[in-house]
């Protein structure tokens, strides 16, 4: 095996017309995943016997900030494959991860603070988690804002790229936000090393969400960047030619 | 395991006391993986579209 697997992500055609069938498969499969685990998650699994039907957000909320931190990560990985490799398609990606990790932020943003109010009394507190996810959003809205900012998409990219590294510091402070200060915000509820505390009717249909959010958000990116794409290709001659084709 | 949690449809939709937040959020999750879906529709098709404008014009 050569490392032909590597460089074809060098070569946006490759891209182009690999993603569009990716797209059509993590579409259909987050359409079913996601149809699933919510239609389950609000009518099959059991009431929580502290929160009632509030708990039922979490099907939503946690899937979605689980989400909003893995796109940062996710978009922090591209600016290095951009500044180590200069693959035109990390900046590609990283555009598109801006917008749809921001898009995610707000939901998980909106999504907790409305299941605050009947849980905690309140929408909004200044603790560190809720406070540290705010900032993770105005993180996003840098880099989208940047990169509208400055013109030559060359000179965008290693700027966006340097600022996201720079907010990667934020990501470890989300996560132990928690366990480091006092907050009304709970413990994570699923962990990789232990049993969840909740029972099986309740976690299989987060689990299904999850993973249907995660594909969802795959589809929304491939399609994002398969635009981006062609845009930013026009000039050249296998562009011009699908176009003219179509 | 999985059996249906709410007394009739209607309680379902209900969903007291807490229906009045569960159920917007679900609908504001819908719009906005939705309207992320069609945006990158129209995104793909404007750009077909100024390339083939481009080519016309040349």
């Amino acid at each position: 095996m050569g490392w032909r697997w590597l460089h074809q992500w060098g070569s946006p055609r490759w891209f182009y017309e690999r993603a569009g069938r990716w797209q059509l498969v993590c579409g259909w499969l987050a359409l079913a995943l996601l149809i699933t685990g919510s239609l389950w998650g609000l009518a099959l699994a059991p009431v929580d016997y502290q929160q009632g039907n509030s708990y039922r957000i979490i099907y939503l909320h946690v899937p979605v900030a689980f989400l909003a931190q893995a796109l940062y990560g996710a978009m922090a990985v591209c600016a290095v494959i951009l500044f180590v490799w200069k693959m035109k398609l990390a900046d590609v990606a990283m555009q598109s991860i801006a917008v749809m990790g921001f898009a995610f932020t707000a939901l998980s943003l909106i999504s907790g603070a409305v299941w605050g109010k009947p849980t905690w009394g309140t929408y909004w507190v200044w603790d560190a988690r809720l406070t540290s996810m705010l900032i993770l959003a105005f993180l996003y809205l840098g880099v989208i804002g940047l990169r509208a900012a400055i013109q030559d998409p060359d000179q965008a990219g290693k700027a966006c790229g340097i600022l996201v590294l720079v907010g990667v510091v934020n990501l470890p402070i989300i996560k132990y936000s928690v366990e480091w200060w006092n907050t009304l915000h709970q413990p994570a509820s699923l962990k990789l090393t232990e049993k969840p505390a909740m029972p099986a009717s309740m976690w299989i249909p987060l689990l299904i969400n999850i993973l249907g959010y995660y594909v969802a958000a795959a589809y929304l990116i491939l399609g994002s960047m398969r635009a981006i794409v062609l845009e930013r290709e026009r000039r050249s001659a296998w562009v011009r030619e699908l176009v003219s084709r179509a | 395991m999985l059996e249906f949690q709410f007394a009739s449809l209607a309680a379902f939709c209900e969903m007291a006391p807490h229906g009045v937040y569960v159920w917007p959020i679900y609908g504001l999750g819908l719009l906005v993986l939705g309207g992320l879906a069609l945006a990158n529709v129209r995104q793909h098709r404007r750009a077909v579209r100024t390339i083939q404008r481009n080519l016309e014009r040349e």
